[in-house]
């Protein structure tokens, strides 16, 4: 762990350099604890793949006291082996007329649309970050059979609740928006809901399982297949 | 009991000091650009801190009062106006019912703020007035501001014409030397590039909005690529592959996965917020014990 200076009043903490399951769990441990203090100076807690953003109030802090603070909270952080979030289903219409690049995959990888359908919708992933849009959370790890590298040029436009992949991360795009990976389905899932009081179902700590759906269920739950 | 947009200008938005604790879920800061401007029209018409304010970035703004208040204009400086008549920006006015408050043409800086006594009555949304357009959140209806909104405002009567100090009214012009402490990915900048960074000029390019300010001028090399993405600091610089500078600023996006050479102190994103596109500007490394101690100077001003 290192804890590095990133503003004049926010230091960012490293939890390692690369991206793993094992360091994603320290820092939603780690910030869980964070979280928990409920302390009004830390202004902002933001976690990603393998790093926490703390942005601090300097009346109460010192970048020197921060960090003293930060090491002995984080000293002897208990590690949530497992977590205890609960699984989130999302419905998802797979088919080629919204998931454009599901035939591009499937050639990729050598295998047909179906199996790219069942392998994508057979795991858990787990969040290992949100942001780029608000409620978009990036999803790991997706079976290395059907990783895909982003499109070269990335599409003007990617339809709110495309489903998606690229490398080894999928995930769900909350709104409409410009955007490189390669779209395999659509869903009517909200990830940014203003009438939820937590503005979004998900959260870093979420665990994520996409259910194939027909065209016919996708339309009763008020889906789009425009484009 | 309110302001009636006669004509709402082209980019007018109502802020406030931001929207926090929901960026874990990528929901950016938001707010006033220029905390300096409006911090002091607060304090003026005696609003707390974290009270409302019009962000005007284009000129051409009329509203229509139709109870009682004091308003304060404050940032860049512009033609300020009640009723036709020529008024101080940086000076508390009380307005009557059916008084016009007009703001013409800018001629110094890029944001003018238009505070009311005790705000703008508007409910905020997760915890803020500050408009976020790409994520309708905030303003009203999540947008700026339009001809025909109605501003509501309690009704009030004060005497008061505090002005801010002559002194400590900002001239913007068009050069600004930003200070920076070195941070994040400081050390994948060799020593040369660090101080060509420190030692050239930039420019200000079109590409500059609520979201960020990219700079144009001598290319910065980075011996990463790209990082992991993570969480992004108001201020932040950013170098992407051409090498070129971008200030990351309210509207930010939450994280990105672009090399960091430093942060530009807060308080000097407050003035980098009201310079013109083709400004120069330059950087000057500050330690972080100093930059506190600027920053607590600041905003002790405004308590």
């Amino acid at each position: 762990m290192e804890i590095k200076l990133a503003s004049v009043d926010s230091v960012i903490i490293y939890f390692s350099d690369t991206i793993s399951k094992k360091t994603s769990t320290e820092v939603k441990s780690a910030y869980k604890l964070l979280k928990s203090l409920d302390d009004k100076s830390l202004i902002e807690i933001v976690p990603s793949y393998t790093s926490i953003l703390i942005t601090y109030d300097i009346f109460k802090y010192s970048f020197e006291d921060i960090k003293v603070f930060l090491n002995r909270l984080l000293e002897n952080l208990k590690i949530d082996e497992e977590s205890a979030s609960k699984i989130i289903n999302v419905d998802v219409y797979y088919a080629e007329e919204v998931g454009l690049d599901l035939q591009r995959v499937a050639t990729k990888a050598n295998i047909s649309i179906d199996e790219v359908i069942k392998i994508h919708s057979s795991k858990v992933y787990d969040v290992f970050a949100i942001g780029f849009l608000p409620g978009f959370a990036y999803m790991a790890s997706v079976d290395k059979s059907i990783v895909t590298p982003r499109l070269e040029s990335p599409r003007k436009k990617i339809p709110k609740g495309s489903v998606a992949i690229a490398d080894t991360q999928t995930a769900i795009y909350p709104q409409n928006s410009p955007g490189g990976w390669n779209i395999l389905g659509k869903t009517t899932f909200e990830l940014f809901d203003k009438s939820l009081e937590s503005l979004s179902p998900l959260t870093i700590e979420s665990r994520i399982k996409f259910n194939p759906i027909s065209k016919e269920e996708f339309l009763k739950q008020g889906g789009s297949l425009e484009f | 009991m309110s302001f009636e947009v006669i004509k709402a200008g082209i980019f007018t938005t109502l802020q406030d000091r931001g929207r926090f604790s929901f960026t874990h879920l990528g929901v950016t800061n938001s707010g006033v650009m220029d905390e300096y401007s409006s911090l002091a029209a607060h304090k003026l018409l005696g609003n707390s801190l974290d009270t409302n304010i019009l962000e005007i970035t284009f000129a051409n703004v009329e509203l229509k009062a139709s109870v009682n208040t004091s308003v304060c204009v404050t940032g860049a400086s512009c033609e300020f106006f009640i009723n036709d008549e020529l008024k101080n920006c940086w000076q508390v006015y009380s307005i009557k019912k059916d008084d016009i408050v007009k703001i013409g043409t800018i001629k110094d800086g890029q944001r003018v703020y238009l505070g009311v006594k005790d705000g703008f009555d508007i409910p905020k949304e997760f915890g803020s007035n500050s408009t976020t357009i790409k994520e309708s959140l905030g303003g009203i209806s999540g947008t700026q501001i339009k001809n025909g909104n109605v501003l509501s405002y309690k009704s009030t009567f004060s005497n008061t014409t505090q002005r801010w100090h002559q002194k400590h009214i900002p001239f913007y012009g068009k050069e600004l030397t930003l200070r920076v402490v070195l941070s994040y990915q400081e050390d994948s900048f060799s020593i040369d590039e660090k101080e060509k960074f420190f030692s050239s000029e930039y420019i200000v390019t079109r590409d500059f909005n609520r979201m960020a300010c990219k700079l144009s001028g001598e290319k910065i090399v980075s011996s990463l690529d790209g990082i992991i993405s993570e969480a992004i600091t108001f201020g932040s610089i950013q170098i992407p592959k051409d090498g070129q500078p971008i200030v990351l600023l309210k509207e930010r996006q939450t994280i990105g996965g672009y090399p960091k050479i430093g942060t530009v102190l807060s308080i000097d994103c407050f003035k980098l917020s009201q310079m013109k596109i083709g400004s120069t500007i330059r950087f000057q490394e500050i330690d972080i014990n100093t930059a506190q101690e600027k920053l607590r100077d600041f905003y002790s001003t405004f308590v």
